[in-house]
């Protein structure tokens, strides 16, 4: 047996750069890079098992067989015998792989795995087996298709008879030795008949079918009239469903409302602020990483400043001190309403004409930061290329905000395309708020840096812009990029979207925040 | 970018499941125990607060620290067909003195766990990660040793997939599709939606146990 070192592949598809690296034409076993890359011995191991598993369940139904001569089972009897046929594919199949030959068609596969589908049929108790061997099964044929890719067929013989028809063979992966087996095959079947005229052995074939069929349909009766006589069900649905009683499911119920909290959120983990005490002897992980005195410090208060379980808000705004009078986890009374920035609520009530200082952002934080900070977030948006500036503006269209936009502005997005996106609805409506406002911050956004924004403008974006899906790593790109000295094309995307608003009276906007974020709410 | 979901099934089924995955995956299990520090940003540190996770792998011989932060799931009309949440994550290993690091930076421990349990990792279109833990909670801090299950009878199965931004839908699908080889013992779902338990899985447990014969693999 020729290895495939030598032979080009045939398909010209990806051929594994190990492939080319087998040295010398003919070496008997597989290189073992190209073993361990095509990962043969795995593949092996689940076909020796699988076909181990079926062997065993052959012999369940032999001997069953055996025992139940009763025509009924004829039907089984009929489809163990091509399924002996795939477990003997499968075993030469193993072999060609590890002796370096060449492997066959891929109908085989497909015929013992509808062979083992129609077994799945027949047995009641022999099914969960079945779901497992025919899984296996699978997934072996998809991993043979991905391990087939790296072989290719090489005829044993090329002479004149076969030269012609090799190159379509050769691109099929069938092997002329095979296709003298499926000859053979054929002729077998219509052994008796093949003598007869052609519509003549159609009919002959025709009434072996029915007859199948009909042993198929006696065993289907049979099985079902078991299944009734035992109280079994039918087939599709499931037998019985045991109904757990209320109690039960009450509790389990409970508990996993419990664990689904604890995981996803840290309920039930905390431990109560006096109970904070770094242990006197660290588990071995921790104990070159804590020192004794600087743990204790480190120890947040529970739900802390900012609020996300309601639940412990009001308990746990304490001051936590140690032994040495430190002060530590001071709770920050934050308005309740910058506890679900992550969730996109509208800014709180701002002040449209209040004095922003630039130095003032990251030492004090006031609800006017926060509407700054979005505003400047919009205005990045405003700075995106045009086709996402364009689906802000759809959003804008379609958001209820309506009030706050102005006439000038629906105007011009009228003839935008719709996509409706939810996603951005948060983004429009903050992006509403901004528009209106930014007439006035313009100068003075350019005393604030870039940098003061680094930390938690892009969680916010990274949270919040989120939603524009695929797009998004572009866009966060972008607005990085712009984030650093983008400031001086405010004023030209503003006079773009915003020629109609400039009459729009600043004192409005309080009345609409309200209203807006009932709009969001609702 | 991830996809994630999350189901529970009773710890009398666990090991059910066990072989199941292990028919399924076709890998041998991984063993887990993770001690998870969450830590969560002081007011120095913004005004929003952000969380991050500390994961110290224990079943190592020498234990490794990987720092993990999970952002905000994806949202939107798209997002709610799918039947797995898609987030975005940003996961390093680090070394052990990321702890001493974020608590100087600021970062406060808002709670620890330890997570007890096995993991299959395997390949399946995308690879595809299944974990099966049990959440542990400490009475004191860091104590290890005297951690007790949260919930003993109910256990957490979490299914992960990396994603990335063009190609999340066929990792979700991917995801969905494994999912389906689970549905006799287990409902998964997004986590924080809550499914209940699979009422006809002590028969499935039952017929997956018994069946040790024939799977001589």
């Amino acid at each position: 047996m020729e290895a495939d070192g030598g032979a080009a592949p045939s398909q010209g598809q990806l051929a594994p750069p190990a492939v080319e690296a087998v040295a010398p034409p003919k070496v008997e076993r597989l290189n073992p890079v190209v073993q361990q890359q095509l990962n043969l011995e795995s593949v092996k191991t689940r076909a020796l098992g699988l076909y181990k598993t079926i062997s065993h369940i052959l012999e369940d139904f032999e001997a069953f067989a055996r025992s139940n001569t009763t025509p009924k089972w004829h039907a089984t009897a009929l489809i163990i015998v091509p399924y002996a046929s795939a477990l003997a594919f499968f075993k030469y199949l193993l072999e060609a792989i590890f002796t370096g030959s060449l492997l066959g068609s891929q109908r085989k596969k497909k015929k013992s795995f509808d062979v083992i589908s129609e077994l799945l049929h027949c047995r009641q108790d022999a099914l969960g087996q079945f779901s497992m061997v025919s899984m296996d099964l699978f997934n072996i044929v998809e991993d043979i298709k991905n391990v087939s890719k790296a072989f290719v067929v090489y005829p044993r013989n090329v002479n004149a008879e076969n030269a012609t028809i090799l190159p379509v063979m050769l691109s099929s992966k069938l092997l002329p030795e095979m296709e003298a087996e499926d000859t053979t095959k054929r002729e077998q079947l219509l052994l008796g008949i093949s003598g007869l005229p052609v519509h003549m052995q159609i009919e002959k074939l025709k009434t072996r079918i029915d007859m199948i069929g009909a042993a198929c349909e006696a065993a289907e009766k049979v099985i079902s009239d078991c299944r009734k006589a035992y109280g079994l069900g039918s087939r599709q649905g499931p037998t019985l469903v045991p109904t757990l009683d209320k109690v039960q499911a009450a509790k389990i119920q409970e508990q996993e409302n419990l664990l689904r909290a604890a995981v996803n959120f840290g309920e039930g983990f905390r431990i109560p602020i006096d109970q904070r005490q770094l242990p006197t002897s660290l588990p071995s992980h921790l104990a070159d990483v804590l020192s004794f005195g600087d743990g204790a410090q480190n120890l947040g208060d529970n739900a802390g400043a900012y609020g996300k379980n309601t639940s412990s808000f009001s308990s746990n705004q304490g001051v936590l001190q140690t032994a040495g009078g430190q002060l530590i986890g001071r709770s920050v009374p934050s308005p309740s309403n910058a506890v679900s920035f992550d969730n996109a609520s509208t800014p709180p009530m701002a002040y449209a004409n209040s004095p922003r200082s630039g130095t003032n952002i990251m030492n004090t934080p006031s609800p006017q930061q926060q509407v700054q900070q979005q505003q400047q977030q919009r205005q990045k948006i405003l700075q995106l290329p045009h086709q996402q500036q364009l689906l802000v503006q759809q959003q804008l269209r379609q958001s209820s905000a309506a009030g706050v936009l102005g006439q000038g502005v629906m105007s011009q997005l009228h003839d935008l395309t719709g996509q409706t996106q939810q996603k951005l609805q948060q983004i429009t409506n903050m992006s509403a708020s901004m528009q209106s406002q930014s007439l006035l911050p313009r100068i003075q956004f350019g005393l604030t840096g870039g940098h003061t924004q680094r930390n938690h403008p892009s969680q916010m974006l990274n949270d919040q812009m989120f939603g524009m899906g695929p797009s998004n790593p572009a866009n966060m790109i972008a607005m990085q990029q712009q984030q650093q000295g983008g400031f001086g094309n405010i004023s030209t995307h503003t006079q773009n979207l915003q020629s109609g608003m400039v009459n729009l009276p600043n004192t409005t906007q309080n009345p609409n925040f309200p209203q807006q974020r009932q709009q969001n709410q609702s | 970018m991830e996809c994630v979901v999350q189901g529970i099934i009773e710890t009398q089924h666990v090991e059910a499941l066990q072989i199941l995955l292990q028919g399924l995956c076709g890998v041998p299990k991984d063993r887990v125990r993770v001690h998870e520090f969450c830590l969560k940003s002081g007011p120095n540190l913004g005004v929003v607060p952000s969380e991050v996770r500390l994961l110290c792998d224990l079943a190592q011989p020498t234990p490794t620290w990987t720092v993990r932060h999970a952002g905000g799931a994806m949202r939107g009309a798209g997002a709610e067909q799918l039947s797995v949440l898609v987030r975005s994550v940003v996961e390093s290993k680090v070394s052990n003195n990321a702890l001493r690091f974020f608590y100087a930076v600021g970062y406060k421990l808002d709670h620890e766990l330890l997570k007890i349990g096995f993991a299959f990792r395997f390949q399946r279109v995308v690879p595809i990660t299944v974990t099966v833990t049990s959440a542990n909670r400490m009475p004191r801090l860091h104590a290890i040793d005297d951690a007790v299950p949260l919930t003993p009878g109910i256990q957490l199965v979490e299914i992960t997939a990396p994603a990335a931004g063009d190609n999340y839908n066929e990792v979700a699908a991917a995801v969905s599709s494994f999912c389906e080889y689970l549905v006799p013992l287990l409902h998964l779902s997004k986590p924080g939606v809550s499914t209940g338990i699979v009422p006809t899985a002590a028969a499935a447990a039952s017929s997956l146990l018994s069946n040790s014969g024939g799977k001589a693999i």
